[in-house]
């Protein structure tokens, strides 16, 4: 009778997980939204195939108002990667590579900056389209799952993990390509002072060589 | 058969034929395949690139900021304004959908499939990584230099490209199979500097001279930047260029000239019917057999050639009114005669028979200068001239048994004849010292050397194709090295010479630019000779130092430490071939009936420099489009010139086979022979430039000249004037039908029109002066 009566009130209770997950995805999907200009420090550590060990860099990522995006490495070397008016732009100036390329026609690099972007902007109807989007909260800390939904998997779309807090002052972001390559972002809200130290157009001017 | 039957049977097979000739025909609207001759191999060769497959089907688009942009805060309240990247890269994306476009992609980059093609060259890298391996090995197998290389590989791992380089490291950790690609990477990053991003390449999937479905594409692709730039506030401009924009514009002025020439000749010949013979009923029948003329011309055409050319239908409109000389011959005597049409048509019949003969053979001789396009006609003429003529002989009559005939009095014709008449003596010394000064004059005759003057009117597309063009690589159209040789092998060797006799050109500043064909297509020869040098390089202190170079890098010394020997199996052309980089070389692979042909592409360069540096390099040349098209105009005046003499010794011949007088022949022919020596003294004296479509008019007049001459002579009606006005009368049918070709655009017309014109009207005018008045 126990175990009836135990089922029937699990089963009862289920859908109101399901309104429970559905409240907490649409609360953290209204956090990570990112409408306004925004500037985080961040440190990155990418673990590739060929790499004996895992890589770490840090900079700085500014992101504009009307969807533009500067990825400024600061170490090991100074790398410009944006993305700016539908164009991937790059420049490493100490290899002297300069690349600028229409986002749409950049192959896997731009699809993995446009997911990039739309997760640091919370660009949800994007990642929407090709993500199954998980959600889960304990206590104050919160964690989106994006799994490539599988109607999609032949096409080397990446599996993303996006955590962070309620003060929403740092965020971590793991991208998992398939080939089991991996990129991990650990990023603070840059303070007022930090902030002044960069300026968004004079970057995009500098990485498309202007 | 009664003339009811033989009326019945025409009135019902005229509809049915022309239902199977609708059914049956194609028509085809590229001028070149009209005339450009494909006798010889450079002939081929040429015909090949005007209008070969893929290349031909490429756009060239350039998004420019509009030259009067609307007021800012009107139109997007003030937001910063879309960049002409951004704009062009939401353009792209719109035409990547439409249907009838089969790639599209920004200028300044490769397209995807290029990038997978370059990458499938991986496992070949020991094979072809320089094209001069030995002068390059002391830099690409230096030790000292393999740290760097390693930091630089860890470099291209982390860019955006690094998905893309380890596809390659993975199978060619030295990257050597990327070296022979930095040219190419060069140009794009060229290209990016000079387009700012505002320049694309689409290829469509309709042939470049499908003109329906091109006019459609062109279409759509206003339609969609249309409504992009009015979301944009009209901020932008919209630039075409390619084979299929100008395709389109050349089809649409030869239908307007097809149907302009085809419209006014037809009303021009029935106003002067209705002028000469004032009878509706008449106009009626011999429209109608006209019109089957017309018909059964059309029908043997596309009987014998897979397509029609819509000029040939144009050309052979003029026709109706030189195949409405017989029945107009048929009807002045009847009319003036009083006989009955049947009686008309056998007492001409002899005479009509022997002008249409001669009118076949002029259009016959036509047929053999080689243009493909006059050999459509030829046969047009043939088949309409024979069907006029047994129309005439056997269906007219009864076609005529109701129809009252009055025909006019020309003013004039009769006067004419009677003063040549009474003053012969006088004119034959005139015309003696005209045709002493007529020949005098004949050297001074200018030739025409440059073909594009025939060509349909396009400057301003010209202009806007050539600042279309000032957006992309300065790659010149038209001019390139020409690589020739019975094999692959052979060709690729060839090739490779070449490249590198351009690479110092290049450097000595003869040629700013070149696209060859390395290392899409290796020789063999080239691939041992790498390979050797990749063996010899590849010491064991150089795998240590590549291994050191890798740790010090971070990189996996396991997997990509081991340097392989190189493939044992060479790259083969003909598999590079079948596989997509056919679609990156197409326009540089020129398939010729025998062997191989290959087209080294140059910038701006010297021709003279240019050809003096790859002298003595076997099988190769250096080939200029213009050139080959002005030697190909005197090869055609050449041939033109040839067949006007031997169509009038044809002529000759047959005349006399029936007159069997040489003083009658004599006389036949001068009255024409006479009208185009004095066209071309006239041409001389007023520096016209003479072609060969000049002398092929001058061709065709001849021999409906000596209609005039052979009727004239023959006077079967014993009646000197109403011949004469028979031939009045059909001297101005034929310059109301060839005169209408004169309001064309195409060149090609107009000239025709004026020698045709001309020459009639002089033979017409000479013909009672020279020929002595036959007695009644």
């Amino acid at each position: 009778m126990t175990i009836k009566r135990t089922l029937f009130l699990l089963l009862a209770v289920l859908p109101m997980f399901g309104w429970a997950d559905d409240a907490v995805l649409s609360e953290l999907l209204t956090r990570i939204r990112q409408t306004g200009q925004a500037q985080f420090q961040y440190e990155e550590t990418r673990v590739l195939e060929l790499a004996d060990a895992p890589w770490h860099g840090q900079g700085v990522m500014l992101s504009g108002t009307d969807g533009s995006l500067v990825k400024l490495q600061l170490q090991p070397a100074r790398v410009i990667m944006a993305i700016a008016e539908q164009r991937m732009l790059y420049w490493d100036p100490q290899q002297n590579q300069r690349h600028s390329a229409a986002l749409d026609s950049a192959g896997p690099a731009g699809e993995q900056i446009k997911v990039f972007r739309s997760i640091l902007q919370g660009r949800t109807e994007e990642l929407q389209l090709n993500y199954a989007i998980a959600a889960d909260k304990q206590g104050p800390q919160w964690t989106l799952r994006l799994t490539p939904k599988p109607e999609l998997s032949g096409d080397d779309l990446p599996s993303i993990e996006i955590a962070g807090d309620d003060q929403d002052q740092q965020r971590r972001i793991l991208i998992k390509q398939p080939d089991g390559e991996s990129t991990e972002y650990r990023m603070h809200k840059a303070t007022a002072a930090q902030q002044q130290g960069y300026s968004l157009p004079s970057l995009l001017r500098e990485a498309s060589g202007e | 058969m009664s003339f009811v039957w033989r009326k019945r049977w025409f009135v019902l097979l005229f509809p049915l034929l022309l239902a199977i000739t609708f059914w049956h025909i194609k028509v085809e609207t590229d001028l070149n395949a009209f005339f450009t001759a494909t006798d010889d191999e450079d002939s081929r060769l040429l015909a090949g690139l005007l209008k070969s497959g893929e290349l031909s089907r490429r756009y060239l688009l350039v998004v420019e900021k509009s030259d009067h942009p609307p007021v800012t805060d009107a139109t997007n309240g003030g937001e910063t304004p879309m960049s002409v990247a951004a704009f062009s890269a939401r353009l792209l994306s719109q035409l990547a959908k439409l249907d009838d476009v089969e790639q599209v992609w920004p200028a300044d980059q490769p397209p995807r499939d290029w990038v997978d093609a370059v990458a499938s060259y991986a496992p070949y890298h020991a094979r072809l990584f320089s094209l001069n391996p030995e002068q390059d090995a002391p830099a690409l197998f230096d030790p000292s230099q393999l740290p760097t290389k390693a930091a630089g590989l860890k470099q291209a791992l982390l860019s955006p490209q690094g998905s893309f380089v380890k596809t390659i490291a993975k199978q060619d950790p030295l990257l050597l199979s990327l070296n022979g690609f930095k040219a190419l990477q060069g140009q794009f990053q060229q290209q990016a500097k000079r387009s700012q991003g505002g320049a694309l390449i689409m290829q469509s999937r309709p042939a470049a001279l499908d003109s329906a479905a091109q006019t459609r594409l062109q279409a759509a692709i206003q339609a969609n930047f249309a409504a992009l730039n009015a979301a944009a506030g009209e901020s932008f401009k919209l630039s075409m260029a390619g084979v299929p924009v100008f395709s389109v514009a050349a089809q649409s002025e030869i239908s307007q000239d097809v149907t302009l020439v085809s419209v006014v000749s037809s009303l021009a010949v029935a106003l002067v019917f209705l002028f000469l013979f004032h009878s509706f009923s008449a106009l009626h029948w011999v429209m109608m057999v006209q019109g089957a003329s017309f018909v059964i011309g059309t029908l043997a055409t596309a009987l014998v050639f897979p397509q029609v050319h819509s000029l040939t239908l144009a050309l052979g409109a003029s026709l109706i009114g030189i195949s409405s000389d017989y029945p107009i011959h048929v009807m002045v005597h009847c009319a003036k005669h009083r006989n009955t049409p049947l009686s008309a048509a056998n007492l001409l019949w002899p005479s009509l028979l022997m002008g249409g003969l001669t009118t076949v053979i002029g259009y016959g001789a036509l047929g053999f200068t080689g243009f493909p396009g006059f050999e459509q006609i030829a046969v047009f003429a043939l088949a309409s001239v024979v069907g006029s003529l047994g129309l005439t002989r056997w269906v007219l009559p009864a076609l005529l048994v109701n129809s009252s005939l009055h025909a006019a009095h020309l003013p004039g014709i009769g006067a004419w004849v009677d003063f040549c008449g009474l003053h012969r003596k006088i004119l034959l010394g005139l015309f003696a010292a005209s045709v002493v000064m007529a020949v005098l004059c004949l050297p001074q005759i200018r030739w025409m050397s440059d073909m594009q003057q025939l060509a349909v009117n396009m400057d301003s597309l010209k202009q806007q194709d050539a600042a279309v063009r000032a957006h992309f690589s300065s790659i010149e159209p038209g001019r390139f090295v020409l690589i020739q040789a019975d094999d692959w092998e052979t060709a690729l060797q060839r090739s490779e010479a070449a490249e590198r006799r351009l690479q110092s050109l290049k450097q000595a500043g003869v040629i700013s630019e070149y696209h060859g064909l390395f290392p899409w297509l290796v020789s063999k020869q080239l691939q041992t000779e790498n390979s050797q040098v990749y063996q010899r390089g590849l010491t064991p202190e150089f795998q240590q130092a590549w291994q050191t170079g890798l740790a010090e890098a971070g990189l996996s010394v396991e997997k990509l430490g081991t340097l392989a020997p190189a493939s044992p199996d060479a790259l083969q052309a003909e598999s590079v071939m079948d596989s997509p980089v056919r679609h990156i070389l197409s326009g540089q692979i020129v398939s010729g009936q025998s062997g191989v042909m290959l087209s080294l592409w140059l910038g701006e360069h010297d021709p003279a420099k240019l050809t003096a540096g790859l002298a003595g390099l076997e099988g190769t040349r250096y080939f200029s489009q213009k050139d080959q098209l002005d030697q190909l105009a005197g090869k055609y005046r050449d041939r033109s010139l040839m067949m006007l003499g031997i169509g009038i010794i044809v002529m000759a011949w047959f005349i006399w086979l029936q007159q069997r007088d040489l003083r009658k022949v004599c006389l036949t022919l001068l009255p024409s022979l006479a009208g185009v020596l004095f066209i071309f003294a006239t041409w001389a004296l007023m520096g016209e430039e003479v072609s060969f479509l000049h002398v092929i008019g001058l061709l065709l007049s001849v021999s409906l000249c000596l209609d005039y001459g052979i009727f004239f002579i023959d006077n079967r009606g014993q009646d000197a004037d109403v011949t004469y006005h028979a031939i009045a009368s059909s001297t101005l049918t034929t310059i109301a039908s060839f005169g209408a070709m004169g309001l064309g655009k195409t060149p090609t017309l107009p000239i025709l029109a004026l020698s045709v014109s001309l020459g009639v009207s002089l033979g017409f005018l000479l013909c009672p002066l020279l020929i002595q008045k036959p007695k009644n």
